[in-house]
């Protein structure tokens, strides 16, 4: 009993240093929201003068935001493109995996190593043709165009990322499919897609996350105040504080920003990290 | 199996399209547009005069360009360093059997998700305020008035806090990647150098960091291909126009083509040519990069 009470306290003492860094680590993470989120339920006033809440909560800070400064409209658009091009990058992209995945053709491995090249390509390489096509086709400022953007530009990482979930499904079931009459593409909608839904899944939520904080694009391509996801429509808030000045508003808005990817952590962490240790230590 | 043509053909065209429309033709556009002086984006070719490397040769000249290069590289190789070394240190903590380990890897990886702009706006107004934040409040408290005093978004220190602000969201992402990477090496090697007498950094020079290499070069890449894209927290710490302190190639190429006038006193280097050749060399960096970790982190074949 004295032997293992002393290992115990050796091993808590040896670690000592390693907890406390994480913990300082994780209180500077938690003390950063909550202040925010404070901030966001005061007055401007009491905000600058390091007396938040004296005067109770102040929830008309959000209504204020969402409607006054129209933080509910880019809350909206967010939604609007994030869902749209959500769908609209699996269904492309996941027939296309399928097929790399499964059949061994000329020039397989071609397209794999193009799709994987593309995500070093940095954005500034891109975008001024894509400004141009966009007035050509005028298309600038519209919503449409900022959904096809969004898909086309995240079929690649999408294609990767599904490429293993489809090599491990058996092909056996395809083969019944076939006995039993069914049409190779029918099989792949109705059997194979919903068996890959755990891949599918996941990098639906990369898709989201990464969509929802997307900024450059939406800075280029949403030019008008009514086509601006939340991140632009933050951005250009907070340029305008110096002469708007409601801070409050403001942080308040960073909340409504914060919330919705915040609460799919919460929920769907594992699913997310582990996503991301496997789509990074494949390659 | 069988073969069903129609179907393989239906089914990746329109993924091959898409990469087409927005990664090989613009590529090559871009390419091109960089030897030509452009006046407007959206001028049609015809528009364009052959200048041969003047838009590089112009940038190169151009004070604010090699100062956003100069500042892309400092966030890269020191960012890099605090980064990794940062990551490093809390992934060998928690894979030493902490507990709670689920619950610290899921708060480190937190700022990963979160909007940049929300990030960046909890820095810059208040763990950087002069009046009412979080540093000048723990520097009051301790009595350091000097430090207290600092400006930290002032031009001279907002560098360097743009770069701790970047940094500290940017650590649980390689957090993720390191303790997968470490809990792939079998337990048994860390028992046995333990029963040989390794005291613990032996174990990480000796054992982690080489099983580690593989991980160690996708990680650089990764970090550098996120470096040269570096924007949001620039746009953030200067909302204004692009300040010395705090501009990109990036947020050059965009005051250069998109914003107002980078450099009014030389209207002819305001062309969209010049911003592809800001791609250009954006993009040959990276190639650059890649193909100097390849080479200098050879991958050994590893089986446990």
């Amino acid at each position: 009993m004295n032997i293992l009470k002393n290992r115990f306290n050796k091993q808590t003492i040896t670690r000592l240093p390693g907890y406390t860094v994480l913990n300082l680590w994780v209180i500077f993470t938690a003390v950063l929201v909550t202040w925010i989120i404070l901030a966001s339920l005061s007055t401007t006033r009491e905000i600058f003068t390091s007396t938040m809440l004296q005067t109770g909560f102040h929830f008309e800070n959000y209504p204020k935001a969402l409607f006054a400064h129209n933080i509910a409209s880019y809350f909206l658009n967010s939604v609007i493109y994030t869902f749209l091009s959500g769908i609209g990058i699996i269904l492309i992209a996941a027939p296309c995996a399928y097929i790399l995945a499964r059949f061994s053709f000329k020039g397989n491995k071609f397209i794999q190593n193009l799709f994987v090249g593309s995500l070093g390509i940095p954005q500034i390489m891109i975008i001024l043709p894509l400004f141009f096509m966009a007035s050509t086709f005028s298309l600038t400022n519209s919503r449409f165009l900022i959904i096809i953007l969004y898909i086309c530009l995240n079929i690649p990482f999408t294609v990767f990322f599904l490429l293993s979930f489809f090599a491990t499904i058996p092909g056996s079931f395809e083969e019944a499919a076939a006995i039993d009459g069914c049409s190779p593409m029918r099989t792949f909608w109705i059997i194979i897609f919903p068996l890959a839904q755990p891949g599918i899944i996941t990098v639906a939520i990369f898709n989201f996350i990464v969509i929802w904080n997307e900024f450059f694009i939406a800075l280029i391509f949403a030019n008008t105040s009514d086509l601006r996801p939340l991140s632009v429509g933050l951005y250009s808030m907070i340029q305008s504080m110096r002469y708007i000045g409601d801070w409050a508003g403001m942080f308040a808005a960073v909340i409504v920003v914060f919330v919705p990817t915040f609460i799919i952590y919460i929920f769907l962490s594992k699913k997310i990290i582990a996503g991301v240790t496997g789509g990074a230590l494949k390659g | 199996m069988k073969r069903d043509k129609t179907m393989m053909i239906t089914f990746v065209t329109p993924a091959l399209i898409t990469f087409a429309l927005v990664f090989i033709y613009p590529t090559i556009r871009t390419i091109f547009m960089s030897f030509f002086y452009v006046q407007a984006v959206t001028d049609s070719l015809g528009k364009w005069n052959f200048v041969g490397i003047d838009n590089y040769i112009k940038l190169f000249s151009s004070q604010m360009f090699v100062q956003s290069l100069k500042n892309i590289f400092n966030i890269w190789f020191w960012g890099g360093i605090g980064v990794f070394a940062v990551a490093l240190l809390l992934s060998i903590i928690l894979t030493s059997g902490v507990k709670g380990k689920g619950f610290f890897r899921a708060a480190i990886y937190l700022p990963n998700v979160i909007s940049a702009v929300a990030m960046a706006t909890m820095w810059i107004h208040f763990v950087f305020s002069s009046k009412y934040g979080l540093l000048h409040n723990v520097f009051d408290f301790l009595g350091w008035e000097n430090m207290a005093a600092v400006q930290w978004t002032s031009p001279t220190n907002q560098f360097a806090s743009m770069t701790v602000a970047y940094c500290f969201g940017m650590v649980g992402y390689y957090v993720l990647i390191f303790m997968a990477g470490i809990e792939k090496i079998p337990r048994d090697f860390y028992e046995a150098a333990k029963l040989e007498g390794a005291h613990i950094f032996q174990q990480f020079r000796h054992i982690t960091m080489p099983l580690m290499r593989a991980v160690m070069r996708s990680s650089i890449v990764m970090w550098s291909v996120s470096s040269i894209v570096f924007f949001i927290w620039s746009m953030m710490f200067s909302t204004l126009d692009p300040q010395v302190g705090t501009v990109t190639p990036m947020v050059y190429m965009y005051a250069l083509v998109f914003g107002r006038s980078i450099v009014p006193s030389d209207p002819t280097l305001l062309n969209a040519g010049a911003g592809a050749a800001v791609g250009v060399i954006m993009t040959l960096i990276v190639l650059v990069v890649f193909g100097i970790v390849n080479v200098t982190i050879r991958d050994k074949k590893i089986q446990y």
